[in-house]
Parts: structure tokens; C-alpha cells; sequence
């Protein structure tokens, strides 16, 4: 039986929500044409409209190639894609963001850039001790390099140290 | 004009601007060439540092990463038959041919000549017609200028490759996300949702660093290292410099006509809002090879193949800036952003921009022209290096991408709130990419979006209201026209010639 729910389906159903949320807001503005202008509301309605077509475009193509016989199994399904780098990516930027807010730049960026750099060199090499040294060089230079770059030859304002 | 251009070259010779030269088009070798990393990127992550510089140092290294950045995407096409960006994708066909032949240091050779032969040839037509379109632009009225922004729009989501409805809806995203924040026309918030941070509205920056830069950390780190060195299938040399200096017995094989042609192709495709440097290379192979005396070569190691698509996609450097600067049309990616760097430093691009700036601009002009000469240089200079690019540590690679991004929107905004901003983008960019939405569309609506609903708003006020202004003035019935022969021969009339050889 073929897989009617893909996760392209799934995703378009998202952006389904993400566009209803947008709808929402346009629903407290005054209607076009109110008082003889487009006002604020026009244009937002038009995109709202024209993305609600395309999603429903997209998951009725999606639901008859999940449907259809001759549609190879898994096609429009998601993408291969591993999984765990992206949301180690995703978290530990989120964590740096926090860390930038509480403790500065430089326990952030050394922090989060000696985590990145750990990660891709763990996985290439599956090498602790080696990958953590590197990672290590690397957050001290990138930090650095990054206070030069910014504080001294661009002369922009970073919060370097806030504990 | 011409003593302005002069002042441009003159600009050039002062060392801080030539430094920022130097440093855009080392950076641009070193994007366009390392595989995952593109001009585009590079262009994207020099926004926040452009805050601190000059006007003319900020355009000036743009332009350097511009020129390198395409001609970089052929290096590692070439060498491991990774193309760097898009643009080198053709070249890869006969450049890594001929590699593997042990030929690889001519390749590289003819490749950067010919790039720099095409850049030249770009730079000249961009001097030439620059100021004629932009006087012609002026007359553009509020309704043809929507209908141009249009065509810019819709071209750029019809030539992203794979689904039209996907292209189309990444770009609404885009024009969704521009809206957000107080109304260009009344002093009104929208979707700001109660709060004081987004009644600001999503800034470009975090928009452009969130699209490309941390899209990009984000899918990198689920791609394993195995698997993106898994294509890597020549054994690095050590050749020495002179080897790279391509033979003049190819050169007049290759001959002037290929450069000429492949070349005009290049710029003119550049003018095509959508056109971009992939598509310029591959109309010039598929013409070099049409005209060929020996068109079986192709594909198999031809130098006349690897001449025609480089002239081009470095051709079209020239080219792509010239609806840019005179209408405000950015064509591709790169001058997109390049959009951004002219606005944050206050330069509106569109028809008034050269007859007001022209000595703001000027000195682009001269860094495009030196930069497609240095093209040349550079394989002399760094031919064996150009070899060796693809090894660089992953690690170090992504850490410093995934700081630059966050501490460059920070230090453009002093905002927390614009990191988080950025981050959300980068998020949705990396589902986008995942689910084959193309992020290109979504990065046009972003910047063009403002504009696309004051000229339509506008003009239905002029109109009290009645659409069939956009069909009374001359100018915009012209540049719709225009959107409706872009749809029929790019998307229409392919997908029926397609489903006939199908059927067929």
C-alpha cells in the first residue's frame, strides 16, 4: 500500500500553518479599498492567497504521485538527509546565542566555535584526543581572529566579556 | 563619463582600497573554489563588515569577490571534479577530462585566460551602456516600475531548477517575510505581533546571513566527510608555476571567434534578470559545440568547450551588473546581495543611481576590470595551491562560517533579537533546501518585496483603484509582455518540447 503521508506533505502542511498565522494578523488590519486605497492589508492578501494555491497545488501533485502506481516507491518522500549534524548545528547555535547574551563574546564564540570544530573533525577522524586539540586551536584562532575583524580593524562594538 | 572612470582606476591606487582589492579577491578564489562554498556566501558574510568601510572599499571588494568567486566555482572542477559553485559546472565536463589526461595545468591555464578574456569583454560593454539604460530608465513611471520589479521576480523563480510551484512559494515567503514590520506608506506595524522587536521588521542582514550562511553551516553538518569527499577522484601534483601558462598553439585553436562569441553570450545573458553564470556557460558550450569543427572532443577534454563556457560565466559578471545599477533589477544571487551592500550604504540602485553617484560607482567598475586581470595572474600565482584547495579542515571551515554569521549580524544591528531572526531564517532555508525549495526566489522576495508593493500600491492610487494601468502604460504593458515571452520560453514551451520527446 502506497505511504500517503510524506514528509513532503508534512512539510507543506506546516507552511500551511506558518501562512494561517500570517493570515491571522492580516484578518486585524482594515479591509482594502476601506477608504479608497489599497492600504496595508492588500498586498499581505494577495501573498496569502497566492501561498495558500501553492500549497494546495504542491500536496495534491504530492498525494497523486503517493498514489500513483507507477510513481517509484518514496519518490517526494523526505530527502535523505542525515539528521543529528543538522540539530547539533541548530542547537548549538541556539546555545551560542544565549551564551552571547550572558557571558560575551569571547566565552561564547570560544565555546561554540571549539563545539563545531569538534564535531566536524570527531566525525571525519572518530579521533577524541586529536579532534579536541585541533578544535581547541581552532576556537582560540577563530575567537581571536574574529575580536581583531570586528573590535580592532572594523571598529564595531561587541560585548567581549559580561560575567 | 570617461574621465569619471579614469577617477574609478585612480581610486584603485590607493592603498587601502587596493587592499580591500586584494583581500575581496583572495576571498572570492578561496569560496568559489572550496566545493559547498560560493561567491554568493562570501558576498553574504562581508555584509556586516561592510557597516565599517568606506562606500567605494565596501563596492570595490564586492566586485573582486564577484570576478573570483565565478571563476573560482572551475578550479576544483577541474582538479577533483567537484565544481566549486554552479558556474563551473560545464567546465567540469571538459576541465576534469583533460585533468585526468595529465593535462590538468593547461586546463587550468586556458580556463583562467579565458575567464579573464570574457570579464574584460564584460567590464567594457558594462562602461559602455551603463549610463545610455540608466538615462532611458528615468522615464520609467510608478507602473512601470512595478511591472519591472515583476519581471525581476518572476524570472528569477522560473529559471530556479525543479518545481514552479515550489519556486513560486519560496518566493511568496520571501515577500511575506519583507512585509513584516511598519508599512512603507502608513505608519502602521504588521505582523509584528505585539512586539517591539519585530515592529522593526526582519533586517536584510539576518535575512541574507540566515538564507545562505547559516543554511549553509546547518547542512553541511549532515552531510558526512566521507561523502563530500567521496567524489574526489584525482591524485593532487605538484606542478610549478610556468606550467600553468596556457600554450599559444591552444589558444589559436581555441581561436578568436569562440572568445568573441562566448563571451557576447555571456554579458548578454548577464542583462536576462535570471540569466546567471551557469546558464551563461552552458548556451556558449552548447553554441561552441554547435559551431565546432570538432564537436566529438566535446565533453571528453576540449579546450574550445573549456574556453566557451569560462569566457562566459566570467562574461556575465559584467553583464549581470548592468540591469542592477541602471534599473535595480539584481539578476542572480550575487548581485542580489550586492543590492544590499549599495542600500546599506545608502545607494538606491535603479535609474537615478548613476547620474547621481556615478563617481560612488566608478570605482566598482575599475576592481571588475582589475579583477578579471588578476584572474589571470592568480593561476600563475597559485596554480599549485588551487590543487590542494579542497583539503582544507572542515572544522575551522564551519566554526569560523558559524561565528561570522552570528557576530556579523550582531556588530551590523547590536540586536539579540536580529541573531535569533537569523537563525529562524537559517532554519527555514535549511527545511526549504531539504524539501527541494529553491532559497534563491525566497532571498528576491526578501529584497524586493518593499518595492514591489509600494509601485502597486501606488499606482492603484493613481488609478483609484483600476489594474488596467499596468496595461495603459506603455513601458509596463512592454516589461509584462516581457514576463509573459520569459514564462512561455523558459518554463512553457521547454516542459511541452519535454512531454512531445516523451511522447514521442
Amino acid at each position: 500500500m502506497p505511504k500517503i503521508l510524506t514528509g513532503q506533505i508534512v512539510f507543506a502542511c506546516g507552511l500551511a500553518i506558518l501562512n494561517s498565522i500570517y493570515a491571522s494578523q492580516i484578518a486585524q488590519m482594515e479591509l482594502p479599498f476601506a477608504n479608497g486605497e489599497p492600504g496595508p492589508a492588500f498586498f499581505p492578501m494577495i501573498l496569502c492567497a497566492l501561498a495558500y494555491l501553492c500549497i494546495a497545488a504542491i500536496i495534491l501533485s504530492d498525494l497523486r504521485d503517493s498514489l500513483s502506481e507507477s510513481a517509484p516507491r518514496g519518490a517526494g518522500a523526505l530527502l535523505r538527509v542525515e539528521v543529528l549534524g543538522p540539530i547539533l548545528a541548530i542547537t548549538l547555535t541556539v546555545l551560542y546565542i544565549l551564551a552571547f547574551v550572558y557571558t560575551g563574546y569571547a566565552v561564547a564564540t570560544l565555546g561554540y566555535t571549539f563545539l563545531i570544530a569538534l564535531f566536524f573533525n570527531y566525525e571525519s577522524s572518530r579521533q577524541w584526543l586529536g579532534s579536541a586539540l585541533k578544535a581547541l586551536a581552532t576556537a582560540l584562532g577563530i575567537t581571536l581572529s574574529g575580536w581583531l575583524f570586528f573590535v580592532k580593524l572594523f571598529d564595531l562594538y561587541l560585548p567581549i566579556w559580561e560575567l | 563619463m570617461s574621465g569619471q572612470v579614469l577617477d574609478g582606476f585612480l581610486t584603485l591606487a590607493s592603498p587601502g582600497t587596493f587592499l580591500h582589492l586584494i583581500a575581496g579577491f583572495l576571498l572570492g578564489l578561496a569560496f568559489g573554489a572550496i566545493p559547498g562554498l560560493t561567491a554568493t556566501l562570501a558576498i553574504a558574510l562581508l555584509l556586516p563588515f561592510t557597516f565599517g568601510m568606506e562606500v567605494k572599499d565596501a563596492l570595490v571588494m564586492v566586485a573582486a569577490i564577484y570576478m573570483a568567486g565565478i571563476y573560482a566555482g572551475s578550479i576544483t572542477g577541474i582538479t577533483l571534479n567537484i565544481p566549486g559553485a554552479p558556474s563551473g559546472a560545464i567546465t567540469t565536463l571538459d576541465g576534469h577530462a583533460l585533468m585526468k589526461s595529465g593535462q590538468g595545468t593547461q586546463a587550468l591555464g586556458v580556463s583562467a585566460f579565458s575567464s579573464t578574456i570574457g570579464g574584460l569583454v564584460g567590464v567594457v560593454v558594462l562602461i559602455a551602456l551603463a549610463q545610455p539604460i540608466s538615462a532611458l530608465a528615468l522615464l520609467f513611471q510608478t507602473p512601470d516600475k512595478f511591472s519591472l520589479v515583476l519581471l525581476a521576480v518572476v524570472t528569477v523563480t522560473i529559471v530556479a531548477s525543479g518545481s514552479l510551484l515550489k519556486a513560486t512559494l519560496a518566493m511568496v515567503i520571501g515577500l511575506m517575510i519583507s512585509t513584516v514590520g511598519i508599512d512603507p506608506m502608513v505608519p502602521l506595524g504588521r505582523f509584528d505581533f505585539d512586539s517591539y522587536h519585530l515592529i522593526e521588521g526582519i533586517g536584510l542582514l539576518p535575512a541574507v546571513i540566515g538564507l545562505f550562511a547559516t543554511c549553509e553551516l546547518i547542512a553541511q553538518a549532515g552531510v558526512p566527510t566521507r561523502l563530500a569527499q567521496a567524489q574526489t577522484v584525482a591524485k593532487v601534483t605538484r606542478p610549478k608555476r610556468r606550467d600553468f601558462l596556457p600554450d599559444r598553439k591552444l589558444i589559436k585553436e581555441i581561436g578568436f571567434l569562440t572568445y568573441a562569441k562566448s563571451s557576447t553570450i555571456g554579458v548578454l545573458i548577464g542583462m536576462l534578470p535570471g540569466g546567471g553564470a551557469s546558464m551563461a556557460s552552458f548556451i556558449a558550450y552548447a553554441e561552441a559545440k554547435r559551431a565546432s569543427r570538432a564537436p566529438d572532443k566535446f565533453g571528453h577534454g576540449s579546450y574550445e568547450g573549456l574556453a566557451a563556457s569560462e569566457s562566459a560565466n566570467n562574461g556575465m559578471c559584467g553583464g549581470a551588473v548592468i540591469p542592477l545599477l541602471t534599473m535595480g533589477i539584481p539578476g542572480d544571487a550575487v548581485t542580489a546581495i550586492i543590492f544590499g551592500v549599495l542600500l546599506i550604504h545608502g545607494l538606491v540602485p535603479g535609474p537615478a543611481l548613476l547620474g547621481e553617484n556615478f563617481v560612488t560607482i566608478a570605482p566598482m567598475f575599475a576592481a571588475l576590470f582589475v579583477s578579471a586581470i588578476f584572474v589571470f595572474l592568480s593561476v600563475l600565482a597559485f596554480g599549485p595551491l588551487y590543487l590542494r584547495l579542497s583539503q582544507i579542515n572542515r572544522g575551522l571551515l564551519y566554526a569560523f562560517i558559524g561565528m561570522i554569521s552570528m557576530v556579523g549580524v550582531f556588530a551590523s544591528s547590536f540586536s539579540f533579537f536580529q541573531m535569533w531572526m537569523a537563525l529562524a531564517i537559517g532554519v527555514l532555508a535549511f527545511l526549504l533546501r531539504t524539501f527541494s525549495y529553491p532559497v534563491v526566489p525566497a532571498l528576491m522576495g526578501v529584497i524586493l518585496g518593499p518595492y514591489l508593493e509600494e509601485f502597486l500600491r501606488r499606482s492603484l492610487i493613481v488609478s483609484e483603484g483600476d489594474p488596467t494601468i499596468f496595461l495603459r502604460s506603455p513601458g509596463s504593458l512592454v516589461f509584462l509582455l516581457m514576463t509573459a515571452m520569459f514564462i512561455w520560453f523558459l518554463r512553457i514551451r521547454p516542459a511541452r518540447l519535454r512531454k512531445r520527446a516523451e511522447a514521442g
